[in-house]
């Protein structure tokens, strides 16, 4: 089955393709056959899982040659799929969550106009994810990088008459494009200094090997440039502000992309090539200064956020950058461990918010939600089975995954890391606690008459919320359980450094800061005794704003870079008009009004012709005659 | 004084005053009139110079049939036309001045420089006369100069084709009024 | 002959100014045309006074040529202003202006 491998991105694929040309026809067709080519892709997964786990620890790695693509003198790159734990890893949780959530997007999305082609844009971002995930070089991920972030475009996009949904995807493109530049140029300092792109020779197997084969300096470039297309796809700070705004997009979009799959390639990506960045003095500091800035900045903001679906954006960002500050502390394996938890509870907290505001008709104003669990009360449930995975609370996933990250940070950093990182778990428990008890606690608040959603919405909510529940206690519950093991031969043994506070006494920190933070939430927003509206307006009004705002990033840019570049755009614009067109143009008048001014000579009378031309005959005679 | 010098001074003022008045008449027919006067003292002019061929064509064929193809057309035109004094013209009648001016002394530096003021003209005309004026022109004519000859011959043709076709009166067409009134002949 | 030459030439000159200034100052198209005819027959007296001082009669052809020809412009230069009289009732040149800018 292992060598069946290429049918794993190529089934969405055929069905990006066909249902482009052949959506309008099929109807609602369209969506299941997207669906049950995603589920087969699945099916894939699971037998190339078999098939590795069927193979000795030490020797899962396989490369499935695809075929040659690019020979050139001095350059070759070929489509060779790379199959072992990580990427295994991977595709189950994109093929999984995906099937999921297209058979959510069935019932999402019935009645647009453009249905059909929702589904392609769905599978043929799932088929580059794969390829994102399966290349086994570099030259390939980037083709899937591009792919991805393309899709993304279209998706955040998809309601394009609506002008702040065109324009959030115009945004998103954007700003990840900056990442990806310098990406692509880390790639060829990649190709400078080994003479490939493949995998295996760049990165030939776990641990610090690559030490004395290239200098540090280089090493540090390369890892800092990739890390910068990381920042951008996986939406950290500073590269941060297009995935709040990329909720302009359908939910299932904002459920499969900006929270299970897209924005983690960048946290695949260091893992990947965490041989790189550990040859490297300061990148594995950069990146965890990078994630713990990250989680703590968009803990903060989530707060501060009104739109139901923001707060899950910010979520996701802080969330992202747990995932970067374990990859930064050398514990991939938590951070992929984390990457797969999170899929499964943030999806499903996306999909449980679409269907709020598909029960509420399309409201999503936290302000205007409440005691949504009368109405709603099998999303209410799911919904708050993934808020407690997030928040960290026993026995769901969340708490196995992230007081992981936490009690490495415990082990392997000074105090004060250990502390910010403490600060960033409450908070995350903090925000996404407040936005449960907005929502579903209390009294309504709402206008119309809310109504639970159609079983093919719900039923992915049920499949998801079981894995929200059950992942985290099955794929590992020490440090190195189950799937750290897995992913040794990839990622390297974990370094359990000694010292710090014994497990239990860290998983009872976590889970009291969970806890605590859960009450606190309680008493302001769900027990109605605490008029938080009146706080807000009142004395509290510029703290609310500083957070709503994302601490005014987003303005800075602004003001920093969009108003000085139309300004200058503008000051070119006048420069073609007034200065190139006006040259132009002034040679044209020049020469008009000169000829309008010599034109006067041409009397019609006739005599003075004759004046004229006689004059010149005489005056001719008078020098040929002074000559002579 | 010789005869021909007293001649010549009779008729060169003449000639010079008939000119000028030519210039100055308001009346079309008036210079006319004038004009004829000079053309005669220039026929005398060429009998002095041994043309006598000349001195006839002159007076019948410049005087007698060119100005009165100029007396036709002026009574055509309307006789009594006075022509306005005003000059609309700036500087008109100064430049015109200046360039006759000019020109006559131009001739006089040219003369000059050229032939001398004293030249006196050689005798020996009358061996180039020999046979009388016309036969000893014909002989030139039609040995030295036939091909210009011939050629002129048709640009008198042309000449006169050219006059028939400009002085056409051409019909306008009739309009269908016009028709329906039983007016207007020539092209419906 | 014992007038000098040069007389005569420069008689001829003195009616060709003449006539210059007539074609100047004058608006009626005929006078203008009988100045046209003065300056030529200014020109046909120096010819055949230039034949007289070379002893040959090449100037008295190219005077009758001229002659020839001076009838020929006449003829058709007044069949010209006929037509222009026929079509503005003037015969005045400054009338006549529409060929300008």
């Amino acid at each position: 089955m292992i060598d069946l491998v290429w049918l794993v991105p190529a089934l969405p694929l055929a069905g990006a393709v066909v249902t482009l040309f052949a959506g309008k026809r099929l109807g609602k067709t369209a969506g299941w056959l997207a669906s049950a080519l995603v589920a087969c892709a699945f099916v894939v997964a699971t037998g190339v899982l078999l098939d590795l786990v069927a193979l000795p620890a030490e020797d899962r790695t396989r490369v499935v040659h695809l075929f040659d693509w690019i020979r050139v003198r001095i350059f070759a790159a070929n489509v060779d799929l790379l199959v072992d734990p990580l990427s295994v890893t991977m595709i189950l949780v994109v093929t999984g969550v995906g099937t999921l959530i297209h058979v959510y997007a069935i019932g999402y999305m019935e009645g647009d106009p453009r249905f059909g082609r929702f589904f392609a844009y769905l599978n043929l971002f799932v088929s580059f994810m794969l390829l994102l995930v399966l290349a086994d070089n570099y030259l390939l991920l980037y083709v899937g990088w591009e792919g991805v972030g393309l899709c993304s475009y279209l998706l955040i996009g998809f309601w394009f008459e609506r002008p702040a949904a065109a324009s959030a995807a115009k945004k998103a493109f954007v700003t990840t494009r900056i990442g990806d530049t310098a990406m692509l140029v880390g790639i060829a300092l990649i190709f400078v200094r080994f003479g490939t792109l493949d995998f295996g020779s760049v990165l030939h197997g776990a641990g610090p090997v690559l030490a004395p084969v290239i200098p540090e300096g280089t090493a540090t470039a390369i890892s800092l440039l990739l890390l910068a297309g990381a920042i951008g796809k996986s939406a950290q700070v500073p590269l941060h502000v297009w995935l709040p705004d990329a909720m302009e997009g359908p939910t299932p979009v904002s459920a499969l992309i900006h929270a299970a799959t897209m924005v983690t390639a960048g946290v695949y990506l260091v893992v990947r090539s965490h041989v790189l960045f550990e040859a490297s003095e300061v990148a594995l500091v950069v990146v965890l200064i990078v994630g713990l800035v990250t989680a703590l900045y968009a803990g903060i903001s989530a707060i501060g956020q009104d739109d139901i679906k923001r707060v899950l954006a910010y979520s996701t960002i802080s969330q992202v950058g747990f995932m970067f500050f374990a990859a930064g502390m050398k514990a991939y394996a938590a951070a992929i461990f984390l990457l797969v938890t999170h899929a499964f509870y943030k999806a499903l907290m996306f999909l449980s918010a679409g269907a709020v505001m598909h029960g509420l008709a399309d409201e999503a104003d936290l302000k205007r939600m409440g005691g949504l669990r009368r109405a709603m009360p099998v999303t209410a449930t799911a919904f708050s089975i993934g808020a407690l995975a997030l928040a960290g609370v026993p026995p769901f996933a969340g708490f196995f995954s992230k007081d992981q990250i936490v009690a490495e940070a415990s082990r392997s950093q000074g105090v004060g890391v250990w502390a910010l990182a403490l600060v960033a778990a409450f908070l995350s428990a903090l925000y996404i606690a407040r936005l449960v008890f907005l929502a579903f606690a209390g009294e309504r608040r709402s206008a119309t008459e809310p109504h639970e959603s159609p079983p093919v919405m719900i039923v992915p909510l049920g499949l998801l919320a079981v894995g929200a529940a059950l992942s985290g206690a099955a794929l590992g519950l020490t440090v190195d359980g189950g799937l750290a093991r897995f992913l040794e031969p990839v990622v390297g043994a974990v370094l359990g450094a000694p010292g710090g506070l014994s497990e239990a006494a860290l998983a009872i920190v976590s889970v009291v800061l969970a806890l605590s933070a859960v009450a606190f939430a309680w008493i302001v927003w769900g027990s109605g005794k605490v008029d938080w509206l009146a706080l807000r307006a009142g004395p509290w009004n510029s703290l609310q704003r500083f957070m709503n705002r994302g601490m005014y990033v987003d303005d800075a840019y602004a003001a920093v870079v969009e108003k000085p570049g139309k300004a200058a755009g503008r000051g070119l614009r006048t420069f073609d008009e007034r200065v190139l067109d006006g040259a132009v143009n002034g040679l044209g008048a020049l020469v008009r009004s000169l000829a309008a001014a010599g034109r006067r000579i041409q009397t019609g009378v006739v005599r003075s012709y004759a004046a004229a031309f006689l004059l010149g005959a005489v005056a001719i005679l008078v020098y040929v005659g002074v000559r002579l | 004084m010789t005869a021909d010098q007293i001649v010549f001074w009779v008729f060169a003022p003449v000639s010079i005053v008939s000119a000028l008045l030519m210039l100055a008449q308001r009346n079309a027919v008036h210079a006319a009139l004038f004009l004829i006067v000079n053309l005669f003292t220039l026929a005398v002019f060429f009998l002095l110079l041994d043309a006598p061929f000349l001195f006839a064509v002159q007076i019948i064929v410049y005087a007698g049939a060119i100005m009165v193809l100029f007396l036709f057309v002026i009574m055509l035109l309307g006789v009594d036309r006075e022509e306005q004094l005003v000059e609309h013209l700036k500087g008109q009648r100064p430049l015109a001045v200046l360039l006759g001016a000019g020109l006559v002394a131009e001739i006089v530096v040219a003369v000059r420089a050229g032939i001398g003021f004293a030249e006196r003209v050689p005798e020996g005309f009358g061996v180039v006369n020999e046979g009388g004026n016309p036969k000893a022109l014909s002989e030139v004519l039609f040995r030295d100069y036939f091909l210009p000859f011939e050629v002129t011959s048709v640009l008198l043709i042309v000449a006169a084709v050219s006059a028939m076709v400009l002085a056409q009166r051409r019909a306008r067409p009739v309009t269908r009024a016009e028709r329906e009134a039983g007016v207007g002949g020539g092209r419906p | 002959m014992s007038t000098p030459i040069a007389s005569f030439v420069v008689l001829s000159g003195i009616l060709f100014a003449i006539g210059t200034a007539g074609v100047l100052v004058r608006r009626n198209a005929l006078v203008i045309f009988m100045s046209v005819e003065l300056q030529l027959n200014a020109v046909n007296l120096a010819l055949v006074a230039f034949s007289r001082m070379h002893n040959e009669l090449d100037g008295q052809i190219l005077a009758f040529f001229s002659m020839v020809v001076a009838a020929a412009e006449v003829v058709v230069g007044l069949a010209i202003i006929v037509s222009v009289y026929r079509r503005r009732r003037t015969a005045d040149v400054d009338a006549v202006s529409e060929l300008r800018w």
